[in-house]
């Protein structure tokens, strides 16, 4: 208990931005409870409802009652940037460290494939991809993940280059420890806590990015109780019933704030040099 | 040095500040070409209409697919031989007088003293010109237009001294004026139609910017009355769901708009007096077809559908009065005798439910959607978002689950859509269609005759195809008449496509600033001389 009032006390701004995340977090857990109402009932005769007792948020253009599906939106958005956040990290975290240990050949390949990545503009790609394989939200990923690898990737490499020259690498080296050992051993937990900072911080952008793509019609697709569905389903209504726009994007600038803000306070917590 | 820094960093927020400031407008500025023009017009003592509308195309030569040769006729550049009134009627415009003995030929009078807008006349060897030009670029494939859909003539001869074409159909073809009223058929100035696409209408073009702008200026040769307005600019727009044109018109950026699409923008124009809306029950349907060869062969499970679509809801709250609910797939603004058609699937759920039950279409395995012979139901519903046909498709599912059938709709660009309908690769298929195209919906009617059906679900009904082709050679109006309703109360009675109801074209206006600007409810006509600035 004494460590962790420590801990508190040390990092305030992380502990707070925690609490918020989880808040998050529990939020898409418990919608099944929080929400008052099924998020996919529609009256239809009860369309487009201005805020009011019986609707908190409102009512949509079927009728369905806006504040249970921002509820169950922190669902489908937090699951699918969790998801995006998880395979981009692993994915280029794992090519980069293989590309700057080994060097040469294996190098040479990955980080090609790389910079073929990141000379297109991401998004305009990642539409591309989306358009191609089909609109949902498990593509809008796959998408994703196709142009956001290459950064961890080019992180990591220059983490393994730098990590693969210490001492304790050459001993390891020459007390004839397997590649895989190394790697497993030496080389990811020295990389870890900067590839998870960036993670950490990646997850609001991913978010954001993610309800691009389902604004634009390439992720989630309706009925899905999604924020960038949300929001270009309201698009039609922006003048006459504001509402249908205000809280899906509330929604996402808030939870865009508190996981950046997260992944900041994340680093003062796991970089030495900034730890007081 | 601390000090400095932070005075660096502050002067460069405050420039790049003042620079994205700089990237906005006022919305009521206007570029140095927009002055230049108005300044120009205003000093000649002209009128200048702006105009907003959705682009369909950058051409409007009718050779070159529909949605050019529709353009033409929409922004008051070219004119048919024929036009409809506002009940879709057949009147004479640039043909003033026909006659006809077996319907086979036909011959057209030229109106005298006809003129395009770079002052040539309209004779009857232009007309013919016209008309060859737009056969021989469908033939050689230099067009996309397919006038011979509609008709094909063994001959077309003009005779300059008696003023008149003489048309020679391939077949008997009963609706020539209707036909040629068709945007494909407008006449155009052939000698100089290398250069420029110069019309008989009010208008003509003087100036093009690709997607964004298209100017025009008054007609000083216009045969029939008076032209408004000096000059006029098109500002289009590719946002097809949008507010965009609406907040144009409420910024004071332009005087007309067509087709407010979003139904909230409707209502606050409908409700503001500073607006003059005008609402047409229109010639399109908004309907869903069943693809036959699936689960939809079911017709217990048609008429289920039909009883839980509560299309009036939909019509009138889900897309908030765009649309007029219906049951038949011809309007009930068109004269072809709605008000005699009985329709049997009046909204009722229970009634779904119990249609269901009654034919084993039920709940077996608790999964709360029903299965037919074992199968779980789950309807494909494809869908494109033109004209609120994906809000129709959502609302459709929705209530189909309220029956405990499962329907998932996918939102496909229109091309895509229409490849999978082409293809059969669907259970329900959401359509927005002309129904009377050339004044006359057999050709629509044909969607349904077996013979031409694989398209649009594979519907087939011996006593319909009996009636179809009867109509298909019939002369006689009354008896034309009896079997446009028999043909569809069998569709009724088949439940054979899900009708939603009928698209309402809309013009809204500014009243401080224009008159006159009613709409059209066939839409190949936007920008008439009935529209003039308020004086």
């Amino acid at each position: 208990m004494e460590n962790f009032r420590q801990f508190v006390k040390e990092y305030p701004a992380f502990t707070i931005f925690l609490v918020l995340a989880l808040g998050v977090v529990a939020v898409a857990v418990f919608a099944p409870v929080i929400a008052p109402q099924d998020p996919y009932e529609a009256i239809l005769a009860n369309a487009v409802q201005p805020p009011g007792r019986e609707h908190w948020f409102g009512t949509d253009k079927m009728g369905r009652d806006l504040f249970s599906r921002v509820l169950y939106g922190t669902r489908t958005s937090l699951a699918a940037s969790l998801a995006l956040v998880a395979i981009v990290m692993a994915v280029g975290t794992l090519l980069g460290l293989l590309a700057g240990y080994f060097g040469g050949l294996v190098d040479g390949v990955i980080m090609r494939l790389s910079d073929m990545m990141i000379s297109f503009p991401g998004m305009v790609l990642a539409i591309a991809v989306a358009g191609i394989l089909g609109a949902n939200m498990t593509n809008a990923v796959i998408a994703l993940s196709l142009v956001s690898w290459s950064k961890y990737a080019r992180l990591s490499r220059s983490l393994a280059l730098k990590i693969k020259s210490r001492d304790y690498m050459a001993a390891a080296r020459l007390t004839g420890s397997k590649t895989s050992h190394i790697l497993w051993s030496y080389l990811l937990p020295n990389a870890l806590p900067t590839m998870l900072v960036t993670g950490a911080t990646d997850i609001g952008s991913m978010m954001l990015e993610i309800a691009g793509l389902s604004f634009l019609g390439f992720g989630a697709q309706a009925p899905t109780a999604e924020w960038g569905l949300m929001l270009n389903e309201g698009r039609a209504y922006m003048t006459a019933a504001p509402w249908l726009m205000v809280f899906p994007g509330l929604a996402i600038f808030m939870t865009v704030v508190v996981f950046n803000l997260l992944g900041d306070s994340l680093r003062d917590v796991l970089d030495p040099r900034c730890s007081k | 040095m601390k000090d400095r820094q932070r005075i660096l960093a502050v002067i460069c927020a405050l420039g790049m500040l003042i620079s994205l400031a700089g990237c906005g407008g006022s919305g009521t500025e206007k570029n140095p070409k927009e002055e230049a023009r108005s300044a120009s017009t205003e000093e000649a003592g002209g009128k200048h209409l702006n105009f907003s509308c959705y682009q369909y195309s950058n051409s409007i030569d009718p050779i070159t697919n529909v949605n050019a040769s529709w353009c033409g006729l929409r922004y008051g550049v070219t004119e048919c031989l024929f036009r409809f009134n506002e009940k879709v009627e057949v009147e004479t415009a640039i043909c003033d007088s026909y006659e006809t003995e077996d319907f086979q030929t036909w011959i057209l009078h030229i109106r005298d003293g006809v003129q395009f807008s770079n002052g040539n006349r309209v004779t009857p060897t232009v007309v013919k010109e016209s008309l060859d030009r737009l056969y021989q670029a469908e033939a050689d494939k230099t067009g996309n237009s397919t006038p011979s859909q509609y008709v094909t003539f063994d001959s077309i001869e003009a005779d300059d001294a008696a003023g008149t074409v003489t048309l020679v159909c391939t077949g008997v073809t009963v609706n020539l004026p209707g036909i040629l009223a068709y945007p494909w058929y407008a006449v155009v100035d052939t000698s100089v139609i290398d250069t420029q696409v110069i019309g008989t209408g009010p208008y003509y073009v003087t100036n093009v910017e690709e997607n964004s702008t298209m100017d025009f200026a008054k007609n000083p040769y216009y045969w029939d009355g008076e032209v408004p307005y000096d000059t006029y600019r098109a500002f289009l727009t590719t946002d097809d769901q949008g507010s965009m044109k609406a907040m144009a018109l409420q910024s004071g950026d332009v005087d007309l708009v067509e087709n407010i699409v979003t139904a909230s923008d409707l209502e606050a124009f409908k409700e503001d007096p500073a607006y003059y809306v005008s609402t047409t029950a229109g010639v399109r349907l908004g309907n869903t077809y069943f693809n036959y060869h699936g689960v939809l062969e079911n017709e217990a499970l048609r008429q289920a559908i039909q009883y839980a679509v509560d299309d009036e809801t939909m019509c009138n709250v889900t897309v908030a009065g765009l649309y007029t609910a219906g049951c038949s797939v011809l309007p009930s603004s068109l004269p072809y005798g709605y008000e005699k058609l009985k329709d049997p699937f009046v909204y009722q759920v229970e009634k779904a439910k119990e249609v269901l039950d009654a034919a084993g279409i039920v709940d077996a395995d608790g999964d709360g959607f029903r299965e037919l012979h074992g199968d779980k139901i789950h309807l494909n519903y494809l869908a494109y978002s033109s004209r609120n046909l994906d809000d129709f498709a959502q609302a459709v599912a929705i209530s189909l689950e309220a029956i405990g059938i499962q329907c998932t709709v996918t939102v496909q660009d229109y091309d895509t859509a229409l490849a999978n309908q082409s293809k059969g690769n669907f259970d329900l298929i959401t359509s927005n269609a002309t129904v009377v195209p050339t004044g006359d919906p057999t050709g629509f009617l044909g969607n349904f005759y077996s013979g031409n059906s694989d398209t649009y679900g594979y519907y087939a009904n011996a006593q319909y195809d009996a009636a179809y082709e009867e109509l298909l050679t019939a002369t006689d109006k009354e008896r034309q008449q009896e079997l446009i309703l028999t043909l569809q109360q069998i569709l009724i009675d088949d439940a054979a496509t899900l009708v939603h109801g009928y698209y309402n074209s809309t013009m809204v206006s500014a009243v401080d600033r224009v008159t006159g600007a009613d709409i059209a409810p066939i839409d190949y006509y936007w920008i008439t001389t009935n529209i003039a600035p308020v004086q």
